[in-house]
């Protein structure tokens, strides 16, 4: 079981954002998906979890096309999906415990103790046991992603979807979620797509790395072969050096 | 040369079109909420909450709003019809224009400010921050999550907070005859009682039911179809205020033709 | 949410709940605590009344027009209204609307049948349910005057065929003198609804214009005896030149005192029944003049004219501040 793109066609308006992007995640594995700003990574992971539906070309998760699924499927299929965002998205009106707990109460049957049983449990993962009753204004840059993981991971999810989770933070922090992103793999066993444009935390986290271009996929290999490409855009990406990318289509 | 000549009409024409594909737009995303009612496990515990945000908390404006109505409309009512026309009558316009026209109409505006503006701005935040995506992905459905509980607070207290308006700017009318134009009690209830029917009481609720249906609809319309950061935040807030402004004043004419 | 917050919002729609219902209720002119009834009355005609009217009984408000709705046949007007529950309505019920000011306000006042009788009553069919009639109000006065110089006008021009004589000219003049007069009051009381400056100036003009035209009445009316004597067209006449007295008296009203307004008010009274003795002979055919008329529906006319009259002028002797105080309110 796995999540598939299958040659995602996405516009808005004019402004052609995929192209006939297609990949497919492995159970169990860590995909990591490189691109420059703007080149259409997140837009793509929302394709994972359904917050967008392609214009052509399909999504598969489990083995299921997302354009058929009725919605009540679709929210079954998405608690099986934990979503962190770039900017955390935390509900600003709500504790980091009410956050976390947010997913738990949704899938219903669980007793208000349990929730909070797990609430700590999930906080303690990504080292915020305690602070469960600020406000995410109250909190760093570092602090508020790490709560996104914990809301993520809160139900138990099999695939775990991180969108940029180190871009803007200090070396320091930065270090600390990517050893989160390894151990979530193998403590928790999820299968993990993680966007970034940092070629060095992707070969650490990434089983596999892929890279967007231009609305497709231009390169896919573990971070070995993404090291040895001659590729000049990929080689140009990697080394920072844009005059390598400079071709035309 | 004729280009020139027709770019008023294109203007014109211009302009109709995207207020015809507006309102269209409303009504599909306001049928889209009325479908999401069916959750109602998403949405039951969060209404009271916002009865609590949307209604009560906004007594105090509407209650000083409508006190300084009624002095006001009790001044003037003596100041036009000194001589010619009888005292008792500022009961009855005090009374009358309190309720078919001033209560729900300085209400549903004032609230247009403060309910419709804050809810295009926390919606519009949640959108442009992803904390709407974020409920989709934690299977919330977020018209039932955000909009239903809004709209359901607007539309039931609305028409509550309106009639203690109008109660206020009664008394307030009263007391102002009593202290500032020498009438007498007695005079001003005559006036009161004079023309009024019972059917005055449902209008102003009907009134006001629909101006809370416009001002959370439209509020959540626009917060939640905002785009583009701090500013997209700025000019949802703004549009909703303006065009909830708008449509009450519009809904105003149009009750008053087919009720009265 | 906590505890204060829950606690407000059930205050305010509670609040809200009371100030609607107990408001509603209250300016409806329900009296709490006591018991009321339900009563319907019938009419031909409701006039100006609307539904939260005052009832009145002696002059005492004891409840509120309900409702107002036609029947279903369309042939009356059905008005329901709420009392007090121990109110002992007097012997021989009826209801009669009238204006309760001249601010286009009216009411209802339940009286025995003996105060006005004859008003015209609808008559009911269902047992519990009162007979009503409406007074008319005082631009009906006007109206009504103007209807009997119309009236006048039709006999003189037939006088004019029949005798070709000078009187007929002299009488002819005499209704357009009323006519004049009948107009001014008119204006009069158009005047009196926009604004109340010169009024007395006016009801001066009018009485003073009424006046004159009754002298000239008496001087025809000694040559149509003179002329005419022994013939039924000289008391028909003589009836008409009444009608016109009548007139002068009530716009005399229009600045009496009480006391005079009950003696004009007497006078009009018994000047009416002898109009009304002579229609019922015209109407029964005796006489040229009741030949002329026969067939012509004029006797009809005139007959409803006077019943009007009559209706009006009790109910002035009753309330004369209904119609000719100035400062009405
Ligand atoms: N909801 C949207 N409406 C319109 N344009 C969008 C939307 N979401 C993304 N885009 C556009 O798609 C492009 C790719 O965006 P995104 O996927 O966020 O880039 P990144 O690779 O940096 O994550 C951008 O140019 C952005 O403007
Ligand atoms: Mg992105």
């Amino acid at each position: 079981m796995s999540i598939i793109l299958d040659d995602v066609y996405k516009a808005f308006g004019p402004h052609e954002v995929l192209r006939g992007f297609s990949l497919e995640v492995r159970d169990g594995e860590t995909l990591v998906v490189l691109g420059e700003s703007g080149s259409g990574k997140s837009v793509a992971l929302k394709h994972m979890v359904g917050l967008f539906s392609a214009d052509r070309g399909e999504v598969w998760v489990d083995g299921r096309k997302l354009r058929d699924l009725p919605t009540e499927e679709l929210y079954e299929l998405r608690r099986g999906i934990g979503y962190v965002f770039q900017f955390a998205a935390l509900f600003d009106s709500m504790t980091l415990e009410q956050n976390v707990g947010m997913g738990l109460r949704r899938i219903g049957g669980l007793s208000e103790q349990e929730i909070a049983k797990r609430v700590e449990e999930c906080l303690a993962v990504v080292d915020l046991d305690g602070l469960g009753a600020r406000y995410p204004a109250e909190l760093s840059g570092g602090q508020r992603k790490r709560t996104g993981i914990a809301r993520a991971i809160a139900a138990r999810p099999k695939y775990l979807l991180y969108d940029e989770p180190t871009t803007g933070l200090d070396p320091v922090t930065k270090a600390v979620i990517d050893q989160l992103i390894l151990r979530m793999k193998k403590e928790l066993g999820v299968t993990g797509v993680v966007i970034t444009h940092d070629v060095d935390s992707a070969c650490l986290v990434g089983d596999r790395i892929a890279m967007l271009y231009r609305g497709r996929r231009r390169f896919l290999g573990t971070p070995d072969e993404l090291k040895a490409t001659v590729d000049p855009v990929v080689k140009g990406f990697i080394e920072g050096r844009p005059e390598l990318m400079e071709e035309t289509e | 040369m004729t280009e020139r000549l027709l770019a008023p009409f294109t203007a014109i024409g211009r302009a109709a079109l995207s207020l015809a594909s507006g309102i269209g737009r409303w009504g599909v995303f306001a049928g889209d909420t009325v479908r999401s009612l069916r959750h109602v496990d998403v949405w039951g515990r969060l209404l009271l909450e916002q009865m609590s945000r949307i209604g009560a908390d906004s007594v105090p404006i509407a209650l000083f709003i409508s006190t300084f109505t009624g002095v006001v409309l009790a001044l003037q009512a003596s100041y036009t019809f000194t001589g010619a026309i009888p005292m008792y009558f500022v009961g009855v316009l005090v009374g009358k224009t309190m309720m078919l026209e001033l209560g729900p109409v300085l209400t549903g505006l004032a609230l247009s400010g403060r309910v419709g503006a804050n809810i295009a701005a926390e919606l519009g935040t949640m959108r442009v921050t992803e904390q709407v995506d974020a409920l989709e992905t934690m299977a919330y459905p977020p018209l039932a999550y955000l909009v239903a509980p809004r709209v359901l607070a607007g539309i039931i207290m609305f028409p509550i907070v309106t009639v203690l308006a109008v109660g206020i700017g009664v008394v307030s009318g009263w007391l102002t005859s009593l202290q500032l134009l020498d009438m007498s009690t007695a005079e001003f209830l005559r006036g009161l009682t004079l023309f009024f029917r019972p059917f005055d009481v449902v209008f102003t609720v009907i009134k006001a039911t629909s101006f809370g249906l416009i001002v959370t609809s439209i509020g959540c319309y626009f917060g939640f179809h905002t785009r583009g950061g701090a500013a997209g935040v700025g000019q949802s807030t703004t549009r909703a205020v303006v065009a909830s402004s708008m449509v009450i004043l519009v809904l105003d004419a149009f009750w008053a033709v087919v009720l009265l | 949410m906590n505890r204060m917050r829950e606690a407000w919002l059930g205050l305010v729609i509670v609040g809200a709940i009371v100030v609607a219902v107990v408001g509603t209720l209250w300016l409806e002119g329900s009296s709490f605590g006591q018991s009321q009834r339900d009563m319907e009355a019938v009419f031909e005609e409701v006039g100006l009344i609307r539904p939260g009217n005052p009832i009145k009984l002696r002059g005492v408000e004891v409840g509120r027009v309900q409702e107002v709705s036609v029947d279903s046949g369309g042939a009356v007007v059905r008005l329901s209204f709420r009392v007090d529950e121990d109110l002992v309505l007097p012997e021989d019920a009826v209801v009669i609307l009238s204006p309760e000011s001249m601010f286009g306000d009216w009411q209802a006042e339940i009286v025995p049948r003996s105060r006005f009788p004859a008003v015209a009553y609808a008559q009911p069919w269902e047992p519990g349910v009162l007979p009503g009639g409406a007074l008319p109000d005082i631009s009906e006065l006007t109206h009504t005057a103007d209807q009997i110089a119309v009236n006048l006008g039709v006999l003189t021009d037939r006088m004019g065929i029949a005798f070709s004589d000078e009187t007929a000219r002299n009488v002819a003049s005499m209704i357009d003198n009323i006519e004049a007069v009948t107009q001014r009051l008119s204006a009069l009381v158009t005047q009196q609804a926009d604004s109340f400056t010169g009024v007395t100036e006016r009801v001066q003009m009018a009485v003073d214009g009424i006046g004159s035209a009754a002298d000239q009445a008496t001087a025809t009316l000694e040559r149509v005896d003179e002329l005419l004597a022994q013939d039924d067209v000289a008391s028909t006449l003589e009836d008409m030149a009444v009608i016109a007295a009548n007139m002068r008296d009530l716009s005399g009203d229009l600045q009496g005192t009480n006391a005079e307004i009950r003696q004009t008010a007497a006078r009009a009274d018994s000047a009416f029944a002898r109009a009304d003795a002579i229609l019922t002979r015209m109407a029964a055919g005796e006489g040229t003049m009741g030949r002329v008329l026969e067939n012509e529906g004029i006797a009809d006319d005139l007959q409803a004219t006077v019943v009007e009259l009559k209706v009006l002028l009790t109910d002035i002797r009753e309330n004369p501040r209904r119609y000719f105080s100035l400062s009405i309110f």
